[in-house]
């Protein structure tokens, strides 16, 4: 295991921020840690980092207890903070040297280290550049390469992807794929599920400082009930038609708000034909019509009760 | 990863340019203006030759001893005493009163001053009329009990003042009331090096700053990253120090003395004690980076003020009647540590500045890693 968190107990005053919070990373995994904003995600993160106190539980890096002193675990991690967190007064190639430093010492493999990380992010053209005159996806990829220069073994990404632009997000989506193919574990936090469901082997959500479900994307949509949306265009459904087509044995929630129906059907039921053959049947006048399997979001919903962008 | 840590601090440091100007450029302003507004006040320190009138009538024309001293009195050059103008007596009697001049003389043939009020240069003309008539008497007695005397001789020793008492100028400067402002000004600029060690603390402080955050998670440990950090800035410390200390005296004129070795060990030390407040109240105040630098220009400002640098007197009301304040405040022993260099012959109360400026360096950086060291975050 590269890490193991064991009921972690974190609090802010009255709120309880991290509820005997369990986790386990595997080597080579990329590990996500899903939730709505607020659920545990950064301050498990900094738990883990040893940058945060704790009130109870254990936590180990490597097989080995993580303490602010632990500086053998220390050089193996590699973090990217939600926030950019570079120096203003440094250019682009100062900064990621400066971080590169503090890991290596020797000079020429720094050096080696810095450009391969420049070339990583795709920041050649912008190395003497200082942060401000950087656009918020070039920081973001800047604050990246700060964080995996010296080629961790564990790389921590906090919601990296924040306020960033979708070609900027791809970018770093399909750099974190290429630093785990290189042998990096990597634990993700986001609250974007497609993200998630992109880029990570194994996910956990969380909610209320706790596990809510942990598995792959297939375990995670497995262990709901929903097999599919159904979404229809419908213009003259009356609260009666509504009432029959809740009875229907396929259903197991149907919703109409603003011409729009919606309709989550069972597992393993041929819903979709079902639906079609008691529109005909009733008359109901329907324009747009498709169909989605279940997303994290409705594990989501459908173990919290609520929408996890809420 | 000495020099790795040690140069990029000094990189973020010189390039942050709110921390130059509050530490460098803030200083030399103010040392700018110090120097216009007191530019008064040291011109009224200079003395300048008194405006009088000779009324010329037939017994001063007759009288070539006191011609000649008054001549001798009013050439231009370093003893000149007078701007002395002839006139008959209506005349001088209408400049008196126009207030052209402070007095006029008149002889009949004694040697007498009018004068319209009483002032520092009437003083100064009747002194030298009296010193004049005591001479003249002291002469004519000598000649007229031994007429052998040689008068020359006589009037040669006239012109010897022997002193009984001797200046002793340990550095060499000459007095001038406005460089207890300039002083207060050093010690300003030195505990504005507290804006470098805020900012060394801001940046190893993982609550403080993301980018402190993220150097919280190298593998270093976090007392070198202090000390590292501490040495970067009480390099460009000292750096900015002898900028403003050339500024004053090659630029401003501002006249330190011959001392220079001791007033740079002196601008050093206090310069390590501004920035270990700096780091203290840095670590200290868990508040935003803002009230922090609110909190250290207040601090700053209100040890300056007790040393001196709105009011000279307050430093001496301070000394007085809360002597501790003054041996604890940094800004008042910087500045009384430049002023005894200046005044005195002896090194002591120098010294003892600079010893106890240090201790207070050591204690406030103890502080500021005892509060650091090891922590980790109640919030982030």
């Amino acid at each position: 295991m590269i890490v193991k968190v064991n009921n972690l107990v974190k609090r802010y005053n009255e709120l309880l921020a991290l509820d005997h919070f369990n986790l386990e990373v595997k080597k080579g995994e990329i590990f996500g840690l899903l939730g709505p904003n607020g659920s545990g995600k950064s301050t498990s993160i900094n738990c883990i980092l040893s940058l945060l106190k704790y009130d109870k539980g254990e936590i180990q890096v490597f097989g080995k207890p993580m303490s602010p002193d632990a500086y053998d675990i220390k050089k193996d991690i590699g973090v990217v903070m939600q926030e950019v967190a570079v120096f203003e007064e440094l250019t682009v190639y100062e900064n990621i040297n400066y971080f590169c430093g503090l890991y290596i010492e020797d000079k020429d493999r720094r050096k080696a280290l810095v450009e391969e990380a420049i070339e990583f992010v795709a920041l050649k053209d912008f190395r003497k550049f200082y942060p401000k005159k950087l656009s918020g996806g070039l920081l973001r990829r800047l604050n990246i390469a700060c964080g995996i220069a010296h080629k961790p073994k564990l790389i921590i990404l906090d919601e990296p992807t924040v306020a960033v632009d979708p070609q900027s997000r791809n970018n770093i989506l399909t750099g974190i794929k290429k630093l785990n193919e290189q042998g990096a574990t990597v634990i993700y936090t986001t609250h974007y599920m497609e993200e998630a469901e992109q880029l990570c082997d194994r996910i956990a959500i969380i909610d209320k400082g706790k596990t809510v479900a942990l598995g792959t994307k297939e375990e995670l949509k497995g262990m709901i009930k929903i097999g599919e949306k159904i979404t229809v265009e419908v213009f003259n459904l009356v609260p009666e038609a509504l009432e029959e087509l809740r009875k229907l044995p396929t259903v197991d929630k149907a919703e109409y708000r603003e011409n729009i129906l919606v309709v989550r059907s069972k597992k393993g039921k041929d819903s979709l034909v079902k639906i079609l053959e008691f529109m005909n049947s009733h008359d109901i006048k329907f324009g747009k019509m498709y169909s989605e399997l279940p997303t994290l979001n409705d594990v989501f919903l459908e173990i919290t009760g609520k929408e996890l962008r809420d | 990863m000495f020099g790795h840590i040690f140069f990029t601090r000094i990189k973020c440091l010189v390039r942050d340019k709110q921390l130059i100007f509050w530490s460098l450029i803030f200083p030399i302003i103010l040392a700018t203006l110090f120097k216009l507004t007191f530019a008064n006040i040291s011109n009224g320190e200079v003395f300048k030759p008194i405006d009088i009138a000779v009324v010329s009538n037939q017994f001063y024309e007759n009288d070539h001893g006191f011609r000649e001293t008054m001549k001798h009195v009013s050439e231009d050059g370093h003893g000149k005493l007078f701007n002395m103008v002839k006139a008959d007596e209506v005349k001088a009697d209408e400049l008196l009163k126009n207030n052209k001049i402070s007095g006029y003389i008149y002889l009949n043939p004694e040697v007498n001053l009018v004068v319209k009020s009483s002032g520092l240069n009437q003083s100064i003309i009747k002194t030298f009329l009296d010193n004049y008539k005591e001479s003249k008497n002291n002469i004519l007695s000598i000649t007229k009990a031994n007429p052998s005397a040689g008068i020359e001789g006589i009037l040669k020793d006239l012109h010897v003042n022997r002193e009984y008492t001797y200046e002793v100028a340990p550095s060499g400067g000459a007095p001038n009331t406005s460089l207890s402002y300039f002083y207060s000004l050093i010690a300003l600029a030195c505990l504005y090096g507290g804006f470098l060690g805020l900012k060394e603390i801001t940046d190893i402080q993982a609550d403080l700053s993301k980018r402190a955050a993220r150097v919280n998670m190298a593998p270093v440990h976090k007392m070198k990253m202090f000390a590292y950090g501490i040495l970067a800035a009480l390099l460009i410390q000292f750096a900015e120090i002898l900028i403003l200390l050339g500024y004053l005296s090659f630029v401003l004129r501002v006249d330190f003395g011959n001392q220079l070795p001791y007033i740079l060990l002196l601008s050093f030390v206090g310069g390590a004690a501004g920035i270990s407040i700096g780091t203290m109240i840095s670590a200290c105040i868990r508040k935003g980076e803002g009230i922090k630098i609110g909190i250290l220009i207040t601090v700053s400002l209100i040890s300056c003020s007790l040393a001196g640098m709105y009011y000279a007197g307050t430093k001496y009301i301070i000394e007085k009647k809360a002597p501790f304040l003054a041996y604890i405040n940094p800004a008042t022993l910087i500045t009384d540590g430049l002023y005894t260099l200046y005044y005195y012959n002896t090194y002591e109360r120098y010294f003892l500045n600079v010893a106890i400026l240090t201790v207070l360096s050591i204690i406030f950086c103890l502080i500021t890693y005892l509060i650091i060291r090891r922590q980790k975050y109640a919030s982030l």
